[in-house]
């Protein structure tokens, strides 16, 4: 009996891994989605991220509030997406070059202000509306349901704001005329111009929002890490290169992108948690510890790898992906 | 029919004078250093002698100067090769940002011939092999992509950024598994910790005094020489041009692209594996951090330099001063660690970008008598 209790908590901790550590995956996802159906490939969300999460939390702890900790990540953040629609909608530069030093720069960035702070550093237990806000909610009845409850209804506050955020990007990308015409800039933005939308306006609000979304993503992250800074890896620890291939994997769809998150945070859950799987389920699933972890980590990316190829492979044209993503307009040359 | 002109208009350019272009390149580097500079003094770090640290790489005063110099060049080696080789590819207007795969599957490749061939053949025919085995490997791995972008146009970007990291996940089961068939791992050690070379596979140096120069340098600036000549005297280089321009040029002037591009993946990804070899057989072992982030490093140096094989050596020796002279540096303050590198180099890449701006564009600002504007 004892053994049967264990290995169904073993099951509901999993899943409910699954959702909090990488939910991150979705803020990054939905962010990167918005930006690429304005035809700009930023590769800086890694970077983007950081940025959001040490301004973020910093300011955060500063104040004592969690909703001024979500501003400061969303206006860091949004500064790296101005700087990266200024450079590349404006300055005409490389995207590729740009995104990528901007995750370069924005981690680099990460470190020299967590490094220089020092013992300085913010503990977040020593700041009670932090550590309160990345509290599980209680949701009466709901949360008390065996396994789901814990798995689906006692999530911390910004599990759910992510998901809502992706559910309205999803609503405005196909059903609202601006998310319309923010397509059409993505497909053809020759054509877009001549239809008179204001093409290097939208590339920035758009690139910026998206920005902004990941960079509450980055927020997130320091707040389930428990605030804790090591001079030795990032929050963001990669996810921002995941949430890279999760946009292929959910093809351009931020509803498919919640889908995907799952999966993908199936594996990195495995990753970490396959050991504690295999002692609670000897017997089936018993050779989940003979699979490196290693393996866990590459999957996301050999997926993503398979998927772009056998895409690409299906004669009609991927409907999802951006005609005009990683190529600058510019108009004299239409 | 009248129509407003904008308020401010940009206009390409190709007029702008050279020596003015090299001016204002160092003027943006410059702004660059000065903005570290600030944010260095925001820290109560004193950016003189933060900075003097760094551009001398901490050999002033220093009995054991030859190690830096040597360390410089350790890291300098690769990051010219794959900076060389990522142009090749960038003029191609080919998004070859898997150098960081490749070079993992060069160090592997090489790392698995020097393993297990030991010290039975000599040392010669060792280096060379390696260095064959990890330029073809590592070729394959980039050929692959450029295939399915030939074949079925998938996008090499994403694909090349997907690679990277499954090489660097593969690289690191070999570092941390411990089992009879990993030859990859020391016997020795209890915790998982990779092998050290046989002598064999050791890379020359030509000991002058105390410092051993390592002879990959002197390949790496032949190398130099070598594609700069490839890409502005022969045939191929001109293909890779014209089909940078335009592959419907390229096409109509009856190149076979789908060749070209495969061709060029192909060379682009071999040198850089040759650097994976560089690297491990001078550091005599693999490790988990092999590239040094070459393969992103690589990528700013290729556009600071306008994937210019010249600039590219003046750049990367630049990056290398930076990055080596951060590592060294970061030994001394103890609010610092060695990613301001990566800070610094960010902000130059973002100020010498808006200098390019300048010399490729002009901002031309709207006369205030109002005219008819003529269509072109």
């Amino acid at each position: 009996m004892n053994i049967q209790i264990d290995a169904l908590n073993t099951v509901t901790m999993f899943l409910f891994n699954i959702i909090v550590y990488n939910i991150v995956l979705l803020y990054g996802t939905v962010g990167e989605i918005i930006t690429e159906k304005s035809g700009s490939l930023n590769l800086g969300v890694e970077g983007t991220m950081a940025v959001g999460a040490i301004f973020g939390y910093l300011m955060g702890c500063y104040t004592n509030s969690m909703m001024i900790g979500i501003l400061f990540s969303i206006i860091s953040a949004g500064l790296c997406g101005l700087l990266f629609a200024f450079l590349t909608v404006t300055l005409q530069a490389n995207q590729n070059v740009t995104g990528l030093t901007i995750s370069t720069f924005g981690v680099g960035l990460y470190f020299f202000v967590g490094k220089g702070l020092g013992d300085n550093f913010p503990a977040m237990s020593d700041y009670s509306a932090i550590s309160e806000g990345a509290n599980p909610i209680y949701i009466p009845f709901l949360s008390d349901i065996p396994v789901i409850g814990k798995v689906i209804f006692s999530q911390n506050i910004l599990v759910y704001v992510g998901v809502a955020i992706a559910i309205l990007a999803w609503v405005y990308l196909k059903y609202t005329k601006p998310g319309l015409k923010l397509r059409a800039i993505g497909e053809n933005p020759a054509a877009a111009d001549s239809m008179g939308v204001n093409i290097t306006l939208y590339k920035y609000i758009h690139i910026i929002i998206g920005s902004a979304i990941m960079g509450i993503g980055g927020y997130y992250m320091g707040l389930v890490l428990r605030g804790s800074f090591e001079g030795s890896s990032c929050w963001t620890d990669g996810y921002g290169w995941i949430a890279i291939a999760l946009v292929i994997f959910a093809s351009w769809s931020p509803a498919k992108a919640i889908l995907g998150t799952i999966i993908f945070g199936f594996f990195n859950t495995l990753q970490s948690r396959s050991g504690s799987l295999a002692q609670a389920f000897p017997d089936f699933l018993g050779w989940l510890k003979d699979i490196p972890a290693q393996f866990y980590s590459a999957l996301p990316f050999l997926i993503t790898a398979i998927v772009l190829v056998a895409e690409s492979m299906r004669k009609r044209k991927n409907k999802n992906e951006p005609s005009a993503v990683g190529i600058n307009y510019y108009r004299e040359d239409r | 029919m009248k129509t407003k002109q904008p308020f401010v208009r940009i206009v390409r350019r190709t007029d702008f004078p050279l020596w003015a272009m090299i001016i204002i390149n160092i003027a943006a580097v410059l702004v660059a250093v000065g903005i570290g500079a600030i944010l260095l003094a925001a820290i109560k770090v004193d950016p003189f002698v933060y900075y003097k640290d760094m551009f001398t790489i901490g050999t002033i005063d220093n009995r054991f100067a030859y190690k830096n110099f040597e360390g410089l060049i350790e890291f300098f080696v690769p990051l010219l090769i794959t900076s060389l080789a990522l142009a090749l590819t960038f003029k191609m207007k080919f998004w070859n940002i898997g150098g960081e795969g490749q070079f993992i599957m060069g160090a592997i490749s090489s790392a698995t011939v020097a393993l297990l061939l030991g010290n039975s053949l000599p040392s010669w025919l060792t280096l060379i092999m390696m260095a064959v085995c990890g330029a073809v490997s590592a070729g394959i791995y980039g050929l692959v992509v450029a295939f399915f972008k030939v074949k079925w146009g998938t996008n090499e970007t994403l694909m090349t950024l997907m690679l990277n990291y499954i090489a660097l996940y593969a690289l690191k089961y070999f570092g941390e598994t411990q089992a009879g068939w990993n030859f990859f791992l020391s016997g020795e050690s209890v915790r998982p910790v990779f092998a050290t070379f046989p002598e064999s596979a050791w890379m020359y140096t030509i000991k002058i005094g105390k410092f051993s120069l390592n002879i990959t340098l002197v390949i790496a600036i032949l190398l130099c020489a070598l594609i700069y000549i490839y890409m502005k005297k022969t045939k191929h280089g001109y293909e890779i041009s014209v089909v940078g321009d335009s592959q419907s040029t390229a096409k109509y002037a009856g190149m076979k692209v789908g060749r070209i591009v495969m061709r060029t993946m192909f060379l682009s990804a071999a040198l850089i594996g040759l650097a994976g070899t560089f690297y491990v057989s001078t550091a005599h072992s693999l490790s988990t951090s092999v590239t040094n982030n070459v393969g992103w490093t690589g990528i700013i140096v290729a556009w600071l330099s306008r994937l210019n094989p010249v600039m590219i050596l003046v750049t990367s020796l630049l990056i290398s001063v930076l990055r080596v002279g951060c590592q060294t540096a970061a030994t001394n303050f103890p609010v610092i660690d060695s990613n301001f590198a990566d800070l610094l180099q960010g902000i130059i890449l973002f100020t010498v970008l808006m200098a390019d701006f300048l010399t490729r564009f002009k901002i031309v600002f709207r006369k205030n008598t109002e005219k008819e504007v003529e269509d072109k």
